[in-house]
């Protein structure tokens, strides 16, 4: 299910004329159905902005999105949420919803206002659990559970919406490496399985290389290269987007890119 | 709320709140200011003592009074220091007092004074009997001993004689009110079993329905008011004598609770009148008044 | 280290079971609460027909003192402790209260001046000071909502919570001034007040506060999904399919309408829009689901209970409702921080 993006404004304390600042200006890219889309770009430079215009949580000042040639503003919200589920980068729950309830939480699109989960969400939600290796936990607070362990029940709750979009806020930000390379695969693994069209955005080049089919990369609100991930994750364009200077390499036994950093290059 | 209903009560609920938090005794000792001089210039914060004073003879003693005096009307002329929370203490030291009468509770003011070398003099909360002690305790320290105890007396044998009058014509029991939200029976004060108010309910021929309570208010429930079934309900308000400006809809509140005899009889009275809120000298006429309430034909 | 865990039972059934259970342990504290009082009645003489009403002592205390005081009790209850769930979710925080944004301290304000300036009107059952504190609630309610509200946008509740908090110390500095400038037997009233007070003496003030409280819950059946999505965080509720902004305000509202009525009807009674709610946490746990309904009937028994306790513990003399409620609540929420630390 292609995602348009057409000239996206959009800015956080923006007057309905259109002054102030923006955090992103003028963005306009296609998402095409079943890739794996990875969002580059540093600090403030709108990746999360982008996501949430993307799920309809926030709506563009200037400029549309369309999912299938649809327009966002015409689904409502709950069936937005049917179609594209947004797993943000931290959660934290007021009370102590269990692991469970939290993945039942995602059923949420799929029932009406005054409608109990039955036992078709029940499995949907088991599976979905068991799809991210956390069938196990199921009965534990959510509170206690490890950063990666809370990262993946959310990729569950994300996935019990059944969504053909999903987009990711820096998964793998607050996991060690061994969770790194369990979550990459488990997206790849849900990409190639399910054809879940995913959105991802990363610090982390590496992840964006090997896991990502084309990549946008962002600063300062707009788009400065999009495109295969071959093409554009190049050391001029790293340069560009970080100020660093990195040494890109195609690692043989992969075939993946790989980024080692060298140094900070700011622009003079 | 005119201006001067407002001070009544005042007064009355000032003498319940200073008993509530506990009497503390005269910081003069009675009797024991034989040797001092009389006292020359005073200020009274205390309207009940204010009253005494000017009772005794000794107004012209007094230099300031409090916000809230005014009776006789000889104090309106005098100026006045603030009252119970807003005591000014700058402007009594400045009218160079030799005493001041202050409230028990007082203690930072006492504590002023006391460093600036001024004597104090506490006032004692309580019944007829701490009226009339503390009337005699004024007249010591005033050097009208002689007109306080004559005024002592007269006290005493005006509710001796009331007490006379209305003997054979029953004890009603009955509920005195002093405050209550307008139009409803809640957040309601009445008079429990000690303090003047329940004395002088007594000697005019009244039984408190809530005498067994030693306290000097009560905020019955609606439960209690039901269960105590007064005869008369007798409420004291501060406004022009006589005037309650709404007695149709007041007594209306209470119309609901109509096993309660006094409803049941209309025997609900409105009283007003300053006397009937400051425990102080004209205690007998504010006896009086209750008296010719509860037993109108001893006085025809 | 291994966890016990209990699996909880499927939703459908523990929501039927556990509404079941709480409204029995409601109705039955409600059917009870009126036997007992600080006078000894014979109960058989109260419901004695042949007596006239106006000569039966028995049946007066019954049903005009203890019968509108009970259910002033109950839907005081209830109102206060579903707005305290309410408010908990909506400003994802435990310890929020009914009186966390300033409806109560509006009400108060109102209710100190109708009292110090000696107000006297009236409209229907309702006297000056319900009156006067409802309007004093709408007020603060208004300017909190007006705070906190951006167009389209869901409410920022830390702009809720400062609000409310602003809100607080203003209208309590203003009391206090109030209450230095009245007169002391108005002062002492205002006092009263303070504490809580639900001997209505009759049906009347209850069925006034009735609309609002029928509003507040018709409100509150539709939030509680919501309210689990929101507790969890507005973003995530928003790509859950939750109308963020709308289901906000319509907590928001839910709470500021129930409380309002509580307050106005009975004064500001502190505790029970967070006890309750934490006591039924523990018990059936944290959805909201089963957490709203649950508090609400709970909220019935726990307010009859202290009403019951505060009126016959000392008798004749009267505990204001609102020290039981804190008698109770302080020690609880002590222990609640030993348990947890």
């Amino acid at each position: 299910m292609p995602i348009s993006i057409q000239h996206v404004s959009f800015g956080y304390d923006t007057r309905s004329s259109g002054s102030g600042t923006f955090s992103l200006c003028d963005v306009s890219t296609t998402i095409t159905r079943g890739s794996i889309t990875g969002l580059l770009g540093p600090n403030g430079c709108g990746k999360t902005t982008l996501l949430k215009l993307i799920a309809g949580v926030l709506r563009c000042g200037q400029g549309g999105i369309a999912l299938n040639d649809r327009a966002l503003a015409q689904f409502s919200k709950r069936e937005l949420a049917r179609h594209v589920a947004l797993v943000p980068q931290e959660t934290h729950p007021a009370f102590d919803f269990s692991v469970l309830d939290m993945v039942l939480m995602g059923r949420h699109p799929h029932l009406g206002t005054f409608q109990l989960e039955g036992p078709e969400d029940l499995s949907i939600a088991h599976s979905c659990l068991a799809a991210t290796g956390t069938a196990h936990l199921a009965y534990r607070p959510f509170t206690t559970l490890s950063g990666g362990e809370k990262q993946r029940v959310v990729i569950a709750s994300a996935l019990a919406q059944e969504p053909e979009v999903l987009l990711l806020d820096e998964p793998t930000a607050s996991l060690d490496l061994a969770y790194q390379l369990e979550v990459a695969s488990l997206l790849a693994r849900l990409n190639q399985d399910h054809e879940v069209t995913m959105v991802v955005a990363t610090h982390d080049l590496n992840l964006a290389a090997s896991l990502c089919d084309s990549l946008v990369l962002l600063r300062a609100g707009r788009i400065l290269a999009q495109g295969p991930t071959r093409d554009v994750l190049t050391a001029s364009m790293i340069q560009q987007l970080y100020d660093v200077e990195t040494d890109v390499q195609v690692h043989e036994p992969s075939g993946h890119l790989t980024v080692v950093p060298i140094r900070r290059r700011p622009r003079p | 709320m005119a201006a001067r209903q407002k001070r009544l009560t005042l007064l009355l609920a000032t003498a319940v709140f200073v008993g509530g938090l506990g009497a503390s005794d005269a910081r003069q000792e009675p009797g024991a200011t034989v040797t001092d001089a009389p006292a020359r210039r005073i200020v009274s914060l205390v309207p009940a003592l204010t009253e005494m004073l000017f009772a005794i003879g000794a107004g012209p003693q007094v230099v300031a009074v409090s916000s809230y005096d005014d009776f006789p009307p000889e104090v309106q002329a005098l100026p006045s220091v603030g009252a119970l929370l807003d005591p000014n203490v700058e402007r009594i030291l400045a009218l160079h007092p030799d005493l001041v009468l202050t409230y028990g509770s007082q203690d930072s003011v006492e504590t002023q004074l006391g460093r600036a070398g001024i004597k104090v003099f506490s006032y004692t909360h309580g019944g007829v009997e701490a009226i009339l002690r503390t009337l005699r305790d004024l007249g010591s320290v005033t050097g009208r001993r002689t007109e306080a105890d004559r005024k002592a007396r007269e006290i005493e044998s005006q509710l001796t004689a009331i007490r006379n009058r209305v003997r054979g014509h029953g004890r009603p029991r009955v509920l005195l009110v002093f405050g209550r939200q307008p139009q409803s029976l809640r957040q309601m004060y009445v008079s429990g079993g000690i303090g003047f108010l329940s004395d002088i309910l007594d000697a005019a021929g009244g039984a408190n329905v809530f005498a067994d309570i030693a306290r000097e208010s009560v905020q019955p429930s609606i439960e209690t008011l039901l269960s105590a079934a007064p005869d008369v309900i007798i409420e004291i308000r501060s406004g022009r004598a006589g005037a309650v400006t709404d007695a149709v809809g007041e007594r209306s509140a209470w119309s609901r609770l109509a096993s309660i005899p006094a409803v049941r009889s209309s025997r609900i009275h409105f009283l007003s009148g300053s006397e009937l809120f400051v425990p102080g000298p004209r205690v007998g006429l504010a006896a009086e008044q209750l008296a010719r309430v509860l037993h109108p034909e001893a006085f025809e | 280290m291994t966890q016990v865990v209990t699996v909880p039972r499927p939703i459908r059934p523990r929501l039927a079971l556990t509404v079941v259970g709480f409204g029995a342990l409601a109705l039955v504290t409600c059917l009870a609460a009126p036997l007992v009082g600080s006078t000894s009645i014979s109960i058989a003489r109260a419901f004695d027909r042949s007596i006239p009403f106006a000569d039966n002592v028995d049946a007066q205390i019954f049903f005009l003192a203890r019968m509108p005081r009970v259910l002033a009790a109950a839907v005081v209850g209830a109102a206060l402790a579903s707005a305290g769930v309410v408010l908990q979710a909506l400003l994802r925080n435990p310890l929020a209260t009914p009186f966390t944004l300033g409806v109560s301290a509006g009400a108060a304000l109102g209710a100190m001046l109708a009292i110090t300036l000696g107000a006297t009107m009236t409209i229907g059952p309702l006297s000056a000071v319900p009156l006067a504190s409802l309007a004093g609630a709408a007020i603060a309610a208004t300017i909190v909502y007006a705070l906190a509200t951006r167009t389209g946008r869901p409410m920022s509740t830390s702009v809720l919570l400062l609000a409310g908090v602003t809100l607080n110390s203003f209208f309590s500095a203003v009391i206090l001034m109030v209450q230095y400038m009245g007169d002391f037997t108005e002062a002492y009233r205002t006092i009263r007040w303070l504490m809580g007070d639900l001997d209505v003496g009759s049906f009347g003030p209850i069925l006034a506060a009735l609309p609002l409280i029928v509003a507040a819950v018709v409100i509150f059946a539709l939030l509680p999904s919501s309210l689990n999505l929101l507790s969890v965080g507005a973003d995530s509720a928003a790509t859950r399919g939750v109308n963020v902004g709308r289901a906000q305000r319509l907590a928001f509202l839910s709470s500021a309408l129930a409380t309002s009525a509580a307050v106005s009807l009975a004064g500001p009674i502190g505790f029970v829009g967070i006890v309750v709610p934490h006591l039924v946490r523990l018990m059936v746990g944290v959805d909201h689901r089963v957490v709203l309904p649950t508090s609400a009937l709970f909220g019935v028994a726990f307010l009859v209970a202290c009403d019951l306790v505060s009126r016959t513990i000392l008798a004749p003399v009267e505990v204001p409702v609102g020290v039981v409620t804190a008698m109770i609540g302080g020690p609880f929420f002590l222990w609640l921080l030993v348990r947890k630390g």
